[in-house]
C-alpha cells in the first residue's frame, strides 16, 4: 500500500514544455482523480511516473522509484493504453506472458480475467474484442500482481455504463483495501463519485491537488442564493458589506463573500421580505472549468457569441492552493477568476454575459457573447460560461 | 533477467507469426535443397575430384546458399527480428511490457537470446532435412570437417539477419519501416552497389572494386562458400580473406544492434 510521491516532474518536447515541475502526493486508501483538459500533460505524467518517459524529476512509491521496484506489477498496477495487446494472442496468453515476468503465478491469471468479467473470453483473440471488453483486459493486467497501487489512464473510456459502475465500484473497494489508486479521466461525474482527492493540471503545470471537497469549495460558481422583494436595497446592501452580487436572469441575487446564516439575517435586519434563499453549490464539472478554463491546449470553435466571454483562468491566479512543495506557481487562483477586478465586480450585471468593458467577466448585454442572440426565443442559459468568443477562443487573464 | 527471459520466452511462443516464420524459411529452404539434390543426382559428376562432391554436399545441405545466390531463409529471419521488437510498438505493448520489466537492457538481452535460440532452432531442423535429402539422394554425399566452417558461417548469417531485424526494428521504431529496410538493403541496395562499383573498377582499371569488401551482406555471403579460394581471384584479385569477410557481416550486423538498442534503451517508450 504505496505512498506515491511525485516531485518535479518535467517534460519537454523539443521546445515545448508539457510537464512542468509537476509534484503532488497520492496517499494509500484513496481514489485520487487525475484531471486536466486535453493536452495537460496527463498521460505523459504518468508515462514519467512508470518511467517509461524520459524526463525530470522523481516519481517515489514508498521511497523507491518505479526502475528500482523488484517485480514492480507486484507493486504497481497500471493501465496507459485502451487496447496494449497483440491482436492475435489470445487474452490469457497475454496476461500468463506478463504474469511470468514478475513470477506471478497462473492461477492469479485466472482469477483476474473472472475478476474482470472476460472468463468466457479468455481463450479468444483480442482483435475481436470491442474497446470496453479491451479496457476490462487492460485492468486484468493492472490487478494482476495485486499491487498495493493502480496508476490507470482514461480506465473508463468504451465501457457501457455497467462498465463504469463496475469500475467505481471496484475502484473504491480497492482503495477502501488500503490501496493507493490514482486515476485519470473525463468523466467528471464518474470521477465526482469515484475520487476522494484530486490532481488538477493544465499546460503541464499543477493547478490543484488535494481534497475534492476542497476543490470544489474554491469555485466562485458557490454562491449564496436569494430572491427578495427588494433587489436594488439588497444588492446595496450586501456590497456596502463587502460582498460580490449579481443579478441572475431570473432576479435572484447571486452572493459571494457572505455566508447564507449573514444573508438571511441581514435581509431580516433591512425588514426586505425573503422568497427563497438556498446555497448554491458547485459541480465538480463547474470548479473544473473554472479551474483550468485558461489552460485548455485545444479549443473547439463554438462559431456563436459576440464579445467572448471574459473570465479569467485561475491559471493566472497566485493564491496557492494546497499544492504539496507548492512554489506559489501552483496557485489555484482567485485573482484571476472571473468577476473579480472589474467596476461592477462579478458576473451578469446586466443580464447576459461576455460583453467587454468595465463589467467584464459576465457582465453584458443580452445577445452578447455566449448567449442566445435576440429573437432565438430561448430564454439565457444559466451563468456557466464557456468562456469562448465569437471566434472560438478564449481570451485568458480578463476579468470582471 | 529470469523474469525477462520467461516473457520473452511466453511472448514469441503465443503468436502465430513465430511458428510461420519459421516455417517459411525451412519449407523454403527444404525446396530448394530437394530440387538441388535432384538435378546434381540427376548429372554425371565427375567423381575423379571429391571437392566436387564437398561442394555439391554443402550446397545441397544449406539450400544452395553461396556468393552469388541469396540464402532465401535469411529475410524470413530477419522479420521474424523485426517482429521481435515491431510487434511492440506496433501494437502499443511497449509500455506494458517496460511496465512489468523496467531494465530496458534486460528486455532487450531477452529479445535477443531467446530470438537467436529460435532462428539456431529453426535451423538445426533446415540442416538436418538437407542432410536426410543428401544421404538420400546424392551418389557420394561428403560428411567432413570441411563443412564445418561454411556451416558455420551460414548459420551465422541467417542469424546475422535476425539479430539485424531487431536492430532495425528498435531503431525505427516501426515495423513495417524496418521488414523493408531488413529485405532492400541486402536484396536490392547492395547487389546495385555491387554491380556499380565492380563495372567501375573494371572500366578505371583501379581499385574501387575493393569497396565491396565492405557490404556486410555479400560479405556474410562470401564467408559460406567452400573452398573459399575457388573465387578468390573474384573482383580483379581485391576479394579480403574470409576471416576479413565474416568479421565486415558481423560488424554490419552489431552496427545495426548497437543503434537499435541505443535508441530502445535512452528514448521515451
Amino acid at each position: 500500500m504505496a505512498l506515491i510521491q511525485a516531485r518535479g516532474l518535467s517534460k519537454t518536447f523539443g521546445s515545448k514544455a508539457a510537464v512542468r515541475g509537476l509534484s503532488f502526493d497520492v496517499v494509500p486508501g484513496s481514489v485520487t482523480g487525475f484531471l486536466g483538459p486535453n493536452g495537460a500533460g496527463k498521460s505523459t505524467t504518468m508515462r514519467l511516473m512508470l518511467g517509461l518517459d524520459n524526463g525530470e524529476g522523481v516519481t517515489t512509491y514508498d521511497g523507491v522509484p518505479y526502475r528500482e521496484l523488484k517485480q514492480p506489477l507486484r507493486q504497481v498496477g497500471s493501465v496507459l493504453d485502451a487496447k496494449p495487446f497483440h491482436p492475435t494472442r489470445k487474452a490469457v496468453n497475454h496476461l500468463r506472458m506478463l504474469a511470468a515476468s514478475n513470477s506471478i503465478p497462473n492461477s492469479r491469471v485466472t482469477d483476474v480475467i473472472n475478476l474482470v468479467g472476460l472468463g468466457d473470453v479468455a481463450n479468444a483473440k483480442p482483435k475481436t474484442f470491442s474497446l470496453g471488453m479491451g479496457q476490462r483486459l487492460g485492468l486484468a493486467t493492472a490487478l494482476l500482481g495485486d499491487p498495493g497501487t493502480l496508476i490507470l489512464d482514461e480506465p473508463a473510456n468504451g465501457l457501457d455504463p455497467q462498465g463504469v459502475h463496475w469500475l467505481r465500484n471496484m475502484l473504491k473497494t480497492l482503495a477502501g483495501q488500503g490501496r493507493s489508486i490514482f486515476v485519470s479521466s473525463h468523466l467528471l461525474s464518474e470521477m465526482a463519485l469515484m475520487a476522494d482527492s484530486l490532481v488538477v493540471v493544465g499546460r503541464g503545470m499543477l493547478i490543484a491537488s488535494g481534497k475534492m471537497s476542497d476543490f470544489i469549495s474554491t469555485s466562485n460558481r458557490n454562491a449564496v442564493l436569494i430572491r427578495v422583494e427588494n433587489p436594488e436595497l439588497m444588492t446595496r446592501e450586501l456590497r456596502a458589506r463587502n460582498a460580490a452580487v449579481v443579478t441572475e436572469p431570473d432576479g435572484k441575487l447571486a452572493i459571494t463573500g457572505m455566508d447564507s446564516d449573514r444573508v438571511g439575517g441581514l435581509a431580516h435586519e433591512l425588514g426586505v421580505r425573503v422568497f427563497e434563499l438556498s446555497n448554491r453549490e458547485a459541480t465538480l464539472e463547474e470548479a473544473f472549468l473554472d479551474a483550468t478554463g485558461a489552460s485548455e491546449e485545444f479549443r473547439a470553435s463554438m462559431g456563436f457569441g459576440n464579445q467572448g466571454a471574459a473570465f479569467g483562468g485561475p491559471m493566472m491566479g497566485q493564491q496557492g492552493y494546497g499544492a504539496p512543495g507548492g512554489s506559489g506557481q501552483q496557485g489555484y487562483g482567485a485573482q484571476g477568476g472571473y468577476g473579480q477586478q472589474g467596476q461592477q465586480g462579478g458576473y451578469g450585471q446586466q443580464g447576459g454575459y461576455g460583453q467587454q468593458g468595465q463589467q467584464g467577466g459576465y457582465g453584458g448585454q443580452p445577445g452578447q457573447g455566449y448567449g442566445p442572440p435576440p429573437g432565438y426565443g430561448a430564454p439565457p442559459p444559466p451563468p456557466h460560461d464557456t468562456g469562448t468568443s465569437q471566434d472560438g477562443s478564449r481570451r485568458d487573464g480578463d476579468t470582471a | 533477467m529470469t523474469g525477462a527471459l520467461r516473457y520473452e520466452w511466453m511472448r514469441i511462443r503465443t503468436i502465430r507469426s513465430s511458428y510461420w516464420m519459421s516455417a517459411l524459411a525451412i519449407a523454403l529452404t527444404f525446396g530448394i535443397t530437394l530440387l538441388m539434390a535432384l538435378s546434381i543426382s540427376a548429372a554425371d559428376l565427375d567423381d575423379e575430384f571429391d571437392s566436387v562432391y564437398q561442394v555439391t554436399t554443402y550446397i545441397v545441405l544449406a539450400g544452395a546458399s553461396g556468393p552469388f545466390i541469396p540464402v532465401m531463409a535469411a529475410p524470413f529471419y530477419a522479420v521474424m527480428g523485426v517482429m521481435a521488437v515491431g510487434h511492440e510498438y506496433r501494437y502499443g505493448t511497449n509500455k506494458a511490457t517496460l511496465s512489468a520489466i523496467p531494465d530496458r537492457v534486460a528486455v532487450l538481452a531477452a529479445k535477443l537470446v531467446v530470438l537467436v535460440a529460435w532462428v539456431l532452432a529453426s535451423i538445426a531442423i533446415t540442416l538436418l532435412l538437407g542432410m536426410a535429402i543428401t544421404w538420400l539422394l546424392l551418389d557420394n554425399p561428403q560428411f567432413g570437417s570441411h563443412l564445418v566452417r561454411p556451416l558455420l558461417n551460414y548459420t551465422g548469417y541467417c542469424v546475422g539477419f535476425a539479430v539485424a531485424g531487431m536492430g532495425l526494428a528498435a531503431l525505427l521504431r516501426n515495423q513495417t519501416g524496418a521488414i523493408v529496410a531488413a529485405l532492400t538493403w541486402p536484396l536490392v541496395v547492395e547487389p546495385i552497389i555491387y554491380g556499380v562499383s565492380l563495372a567501375i573498377s573494371e572500366t578505371t582499371g583501379g581499385g574501387i572494386g575493393k569497396l565491396t569488401n565492405l557490404l556486410p551482406s555479400s560479405a556474410g555471403r562470401r564467408s559460406m562458400f567452400d573452398p573459399y579460394e575457388a573465387i578468390a581471384g573474384f573482383g580483379n584479385g581485391e576479394v579480403w580473406s574470409i576471416g576479413a569477410a565474416v568479421i565486415v557481416f558481423w560488424l554490419g550486423v552489431i552496427l545495426v544492434l548497437a543503434a537499435g538498442a541505443t535508441s530502445f534503451i535512452k528514448r521515451d517508450a
